[in-house]
């Protein structure tokens, strides 16, 4: 039993994680149709900015947080007009191969201003690097910051949805493109909207991720393929999917790395997509045919 | 009379030039890669994709020791020209680009190689083309063993480090270890021949576990290591899955003996990855360089990487291009001012050079072109990576 909370509470923060990237890159998609293949590099650049801010120029955590969320919403906005409107007529494929190629481009970015710095770059955790007992599971504060991050950002995006004149042009233009421009929302600018607010949740989530993740200009590929998974368990383009999904691969992984083998637990994430995909293609919370908004 | 003279001075000069010219020729032709003014070294490594974080740091170290040469006059009045070929640690790439330098650039010498994975698809080309290869930091054993004459390792080979591991242990008076892997090109030169040190030294280990190159989280890892109760664990790891690691074992309160190779030489930089120094206080590194970053031994070339490449932050990894590049240069001094490949292989075949940044002295002997013999033992001590002791494996 033991066992059991410990590797839950593990695959819990882990989750946090997965599902905090997850929502970003499902926000682009409800709103655009498109996967945002680049969303890995916006979340490790947005380290990096926070990086330069808080350690390397030694602002305090809020000011770099707030200041990496800013500049990951104009990276996204830049990611809009650089690649996603000269596209924006272009066949799904085109897309899938331009978000791509900027991926590249972001990484070699990353690379060449912060690639020096060593195989990884160390980011300081927010709290107390000790544990502390939640019961007698021993948890650490940074991971109860990004599950406490993830949920925060998962509450702000549903009052926004709900609340906000451009929440609900985002969710509007999620439905129906056609009739939301009809009726006069100006859907180029939602769609800028939506990058860069994709990317500025890629700024939060590497902020709060970067103490346990650790920095390199590709820590965020792997976290892509593990949000990724989130996203097709949880069904492709729904936020509750999403975070749900996020979770569920956090507690698989952890399950399989220590009831079935370590080496498992990592692999674990591309078998939830296979399957998913053979048995239920629209994953947990999708709805068949569509996207849901 | 008149126009004769000056007529025997043009033939005269003509004469001269065509005699240099022919010289220059002669020698270009009979030396690959030297010219009066020059000495062309070819590099290959990673120097773009996921591992080039690794390996530039390296190649800058050969550079930043060849730019001081010639600052200093150069190798017999002679400049050397580094050139570098991007291989992506590819194997597919590598034999491309190790082609490149051998047939485009053709080089005098090769100093380069920072990843197993090209190096070991790489060697047949470079043997088969004779040019004498100093690798910086590959280190699968099958590169240098057995010996071939135009291959020289400046970088301890992969069994040198896991036997040094396991001794190391064994001197700490730990019997109950366990080994943590990581399942690539790497990881596997290594699992092998620390079976073979566990056999030699009659220790069963409690667990043998492989964990992911990039994991997020190790808690399930840590959760069976407790459960064997190991009083030493072995690391063949990256920092990417070591900092994880000894995360959570810190998190469990599970702080035994943990040993690591020479990625793991930074045990500053692993601390603020765990963020706190209690994480690593029992663990040791076993690095093939000899001195941590901020020590006054190598402040030297930590001033002069810092100057020439401000974008690096000195380390361990410049240290090992540093070893190489002194290891080249030496050879080139002691071959004299008429270089040539089959003369420079005599040289190196029986060096010995105390570099700036290793523990003991690259020594290389007819039979044996592991050059690299004495690995630095390394622990965090008063927040500051200390030498705690010299480690010299066999077999």
């Amino acid at each position: 039993m033991t066992l059991f909370v410990y590797l839950l509470s593990s695959g819990l923060t882990s989750g946090a994680l997965y599902a905090l990237v997850a929502v970003g890159l499902v926000l682009c998609y409800r709103t655009t149709g498109h996967i945002n293949f680049a969303h890995s590099e916006l979340f490790m650049l947005g380290g990096f900015i926070a990086f330069t801010f808080h350690v390397l120029w030694g602002l305090p955590y809020i000011p770099s947080l707030l200041l990496a969320v800013i500049a990951g919403f104009l990276l996204g906005v830049l990611t809009d007009r650089a690649v996603y409107r000269p596209l924006i007529k272009a066949p799904p494929l085109t897309m899938v191969l331009a978000t791509v190629g900027f991926s590249f481009l972001l990484k070699g970015i990353g690379r060449y201003f912060w690639g020096g710095q060593g195989e990884v770059v160390p980011f300081p955790p927010l709290a107390s690097p000790a544990p502390v007992l939640i019961g007698t599971i021993p948890v650490f504060p940074q991971q109860i910051a990004v599950l406490s991050g993830a949920l925060f950002c998962m509450a702000l995006l549903t009052l926004f949805f709900r609340y906000t004149r451009a929440g609900k042009t985002m969710q509007a233009t999620a439905e129906d493109v056609r009739a939301s421009f009809l009726v006069g929302i100006r859907v180029e600018r939602v769609y800028t909207l939506t990058w860069g607010t994709g990317a500025a949740l890629a700024a939060v989530a590497a902020v709060l991720m970067a103490p346990l993740t650790l920095l390199t200009p590709d820590v965020g590929f792997i976290l892509l393929l593990k949000a990724f998974a989130a996203t097709i368990l949880g069904g492709l383009g729904s936020m509750p999917g999403a975070v749900v999904g996020g979770f569920l691969v956090g507690i698989m992984e952890a399950f399989a790395g220590g009831y079935i083998a370590s080496s498992f637990q990592d692999v674990s994430a591309f078998a939830i997509i296979m399957l998913v995909l053979v048995f239920r293609p629209t994953g947990l919370f999708g709805v068949k045919g569509g996207r849901e908004a | 009379m008149q126009g004769k003279l000056r007529q025997a001075w043009r033939t005269a000069g003509l004469l001269t030039a065509a005699l240099a010219f022919g010289a220059d020729a002669a020698q270009a032709q009979q030396v690959v890669g030297i010219t009066k003014d020059t000495i062309k070294i070819g590099g290959m490594g990673p120097l773009t994709g996921p591992l080039a974080g690794l390996v530039v740091p390296q190649l800058n170290g050969v550079q930043a020791v060849f730019e001081e040469a010639n600052e200093a006059g150069g190798i017999h009045g002679r400049k050397i020209v580094y050139i570098k070929e991007d291989d992506e640690c590819l194997p597919s790439k590598g034999v491309g680009a190790v082609k490149k330098l051998i047939h485009e650039t053709q080089p005098f010498i090769l100093v380069g190689g920072g990843c197993s994975n090209a190096a070991i698809a790489q060697k047949p080309e470079i043997v088969e083309s004779k040019i004498p290869w100093v690798i910086v930091a590959s280190t699968a054993d099958s590169l240098t063993e057995p010996v071939d004459p135009y291959i020289f390792s400046s970088m301890s080979a992969a069994w040198m480090e896991v036997y040094g591991m396991l001794q190391h242990a064994i001197d700490q008076g730990k019997k109950r270890v366990a080994v943590l892997w990581q399942p690539d090109a790497w990881g596997k030169a290594r699992i092998e021949p620390m079976y073979a040190a566990l056999k030699k030294a009659n220790i069963e280990p409690v667990l043998v576990e492989e964990v992911a190159v990039e994991p997020t989280d190790l808690t399930p890892v840590v959760l069976k290591l407790q459960a064997a109760k190991p009083d030493a664990v072995m690391l063949i790891l990256f920092p990417k899955a070591a900092i994880p690691y000894l995360r959570d074992a810190y998190k469990l309160g599970f702080l035994p003996l943990s040993v690591g190779g020479s990625p793991l030489g930074e045990i500053d930089v692993i601390a603020k990855g765990t963020g706190t120094a209690d994480a690593v206080k029992n663990l040791r590194s076993l690095a093939a360089a000899g001195y941590a970053p901020d020590d006054p031994h190598v402040a030297k070339w930590k001033a002069i990487i810092e100057k020439r490449f401000p974008g690096d932050r000195f380390n361990v990894l410049h240290m090992f291009g540093i070893s190489a590049g002194q290891f080249a240069v030496e050879a080139l001094r002691k071959v004299g001012p008429e270089p040539t490949r089959e003369k420079i292989i005599q040289v190196m075949s029986t060096l010995s050079v105390q570099t700036d940044t290793y523990a003991g002295p690259l020594r290389c002997t007819p039979d044996d072109h592991q050059c690299h013999k004495t690995l630095g033992v390394f622990a965090l001590k008063d927040g500051r990576i200390s030498g705690v002791a010299k480690a010299e494996p066999k077999r």
